[in-house]
């Protein structure tokens, strides 16, 4: 149990920046997830809290004690690999029983924290076999179970799941948050998957380039992020970003049609995010604006419709009973409690008075 | 069914194709074989039958060939070069592996291109430089030698499994717990055992067959199996039945450690070769 601080945290190859001079305190008992597209640094940044990869600058400490010069086994972590990272030529009983033993556990404790962990994670019934004789998942389960046989002051977690197919993920991103309720240890885990990131964070860190972009919980990623890239990045579909400026308290997208009212002063070049689910289909000539259907997809649970406003595509969602063909013009209501105004240039959010 | 007929056809010349070759490959080990159970009259003669003996293998291991401490000192020599061999090539092996050296891949390629050097070049060197310090004639002058010339072998063939080992696996043994040695003795060790395995066997046949050096620097006392071979051209002619006799002894644990290493030997030579 510990919290996890990195202070000008970086890390360079030559010219090329992995991690650039990054802060973050990750508090004790906190399910921090650090989320990005691939390339970002979110997994060095996690290789450098294991110890696995050395910072060019800055420090890391875990519990309060500087791990810099600490080797990876004296930082007193456990660590999910992506491709697991087991040991091939062991039964699945020594790959768990594997951190307790190089770390002289009694003998005779050994098989009751193997068999508690193996329990935890559901693998009782394989512990004689070996790994290649398991499925991803279960592979995957051992890998959990070799992490929490031990109670380490911090988790690491690097992508998972990324190697299991789309119906296990579900299944173990469960998993991984019922036993991390269960354990309550400092973890951090690096997806690029932002629904993994949604459902198990208590605060999610997005990076980019090197660079946290924004620190916060799920809502706020998701309700109001801090630039242009969060907000793209987050959320399925992506958040609309309509490019145009403000004239007048209206925000008009390029070519001139006005979309929406808006409580921001007036800017020549300014960029509109809104989510598709802060648009709603209605009648033609009903709505903030009308637009033609560009192309109409029913999703099952809801329908996504993608419309023409000038040159832009813009996506809306509509009720799952929602019927549309393209080329048909439909109203769109914009829900004003969630507009949010981007600068174009810098990406960065202009925030305005009753704005989102 | 033409087409029929052409397959079988094919398989059918496919057939007599790997019997050619297997014939011109075994022949000259028939013909050892055989000589070795005839007497020095049968030699001769190119009978397919004959009434075999086995006073050959005796006769060999008694005066004046005494083939026995030649067989001794085979033995010590190529054990004893694989015992060094395989643990100095493992750890180097493993640095090349897992470490960014300065200058890593120009001692790669001297190690690799000392292979490449002919013996007879080096040998003269080799027979001063032991003269002087007077390793002639003893058997671990013949084990320094036979390491010169397995070493950069067994660190290339090594470091091809170690290569293969996912650099995962021992990251998680670190993260566990795990020292670096404990790593290598837990992990790495025997992830690799076939390939050390298959790396010794292929040390041990190098260094057991190895003849140039062996005349050279040796003429009494360390005398090996192949120089041992020479003793059976006498006065009274070449005493083939003789010499058969000793091939055979040589050869025999060629074909044992052959039926040991067959599972391993593909995966190790693709995996020395391709990484």
């Amino acid at each position: 149990m510990a919290e996890v601080v990195l202070t000008n945290l970086t890390k360079r190859w030559g010219p090329a920046v992995g991690v650039d001079n990054q802060s973050l305190r990750v508090e004790d008992r906190e399910f921090l997830v650090l989320l990005g597209p691939s390339g970002c640094g979110k997994t060095t940044t996690m290789r450098m809290i294991a110890g696995l990869d050395e910072p060019t600058a800055g420090d890391i400490h875990i519990g309060g004690r500087r791990v810099n010069d600490d080797l990876p086994k004296d930082r007193d972590i456990a660590m999910v690999f992506q491709n697991y990272g087991l040991y091939p030529h062991m039964t699945v009983f020594d790959n768990i029983a594997y951190p307790l033993k190089v770390r002289g556990t009694p003998k005779s404790e050994i098989p009751k924290r193997v068999g508690r962990a193996a329990e935890q994670v559901e693998l009782t019934g394989f512990l004689d076999r070996k790994p290649k004789a398991l499925s991803g998942g279960q592979r995957q389960r051992v890998a959990l179970a070799r992490a929490i046989v031990r109670t380490p002051k911090v988790f690491l977690m690097d992508e998972p799941l990324s190697n299991l197919d789309a119906k296990l993920r579900v299944t173990m991103r469960g998993e991984i948050k019922r036993l991390s309720r269960e354990l309550r240890v400092t973890t951090i885990y690096v997806t690029h998957d932002q629904v993994e990131a949604m459902t198990l964070a208590d605060r999610v860190a997005v990076m980019k380039d090197g660079v946290i972009q924004q620190l916060g919980t799920p809502d706020e990623i998701y309700d109001d992020p801090a630039n242009m890239f969060v907000a793209g990045f987050i959320g399925s579909p992506a958040m609309n970003l309509i490019s145009g400026s403000v004239r007048g308290g209206v925000f008009l997208a390029d070519g001139g049609a006005a979309l929406v009212r808006i409580g921001a002063p007036d800017l020549d070049r300014a960029v509109l995010g809104v989510r598709a689910d802060d648009l709603r289909p209605v009648g033609k000539g009903t709505g903030d604006v009308d637009a033609a259907v560009h192309v109409f997809e029913n999703l099952g649970e809801s329908t996504l419709l993608t419309l023409r406003i000038g040159e832009q595509r813009v996506m809306a969602r509509g009720g799952r009973h929602e019927r549309k063909k393209p080329d048909e013009v439909v109203g769109v209501t914009f829900n004003a409690d969630h507009l949010h105004l981007f600068d174009p240039e810098s990406g960065a959010r202009v925030r305005f008075r009753g704005g989102g | 069914m033409s087409g029929i007929r052409v397959r079988r056809f094919l398989a059918a010349v496919r057939a007599a194709l790997v019997v050619i070759a297997i014939f011109v490959m075994l022949i000259p080990i028939i013909w050892i074989f055989l000589a070795a159970f005839k007497n020095h009259v049968d030699v001769y003669q190119l009978k397919l039958f004959f009434t075999p003996t086995l006073d050959n293998f005796a006769t060999v291991f008694e005066p004046p060939y005494l083939l026995g401490p030649k067989l001794l000192n085979s033995t010590l020599v190529a054990l004893a070069t694989v015992a060094v061999a395989i643990p100095v090539a493992t750890m180097a092996a493993y640095g090349f592996s897992r470490f960014r050296l300065i200058g890593e891949t120009a001692m790669l390629v001297v190690i690799l291109a000392t292979q490449f050097v002919p013996a007879v070049v080096i040998i003269l060197p080799f027979f001063v430089m032991f003269r002087d310090i007077g390793l002639l004639d003893t058997r671990i002058g013949l084990i320094l030698v036979n390491l010169a010339i397995v070493m950069p072998f067994a660190i290339w063939m090594i470091k091809g499994f170690i290569d293969g080992i996912p650099l995962d696996t021992e990251e998680a043994a670190m993260v566990d717990g795990s020292s670096r040695l404990g790593v290598i003795r837990d992990i790495v060790l025997p992830m690799a055992a076939p390939g050390l395995l298959t790396a010794g066997i292929f040390c041990f046949i190098i260094a057991w067959n190895e003849f140039l050096f062996a005349l050279i620097l040796t003429n009494k006392h360390s005398v090996t199996l192949p120089i041992g071979l020479a003793l059976f051209k006498g006065e009274e002619g070449d005493l083939w039945n003789l010499l058969s006799a000793a091939g055979i002894i040589i050869m025999a644990p060629m074909f044992v450690l052959a039926l040991i290493i067959r599972e391993y030997f593909v995966r190790g030579m693709t995996m020395g070769a391709v990484r």
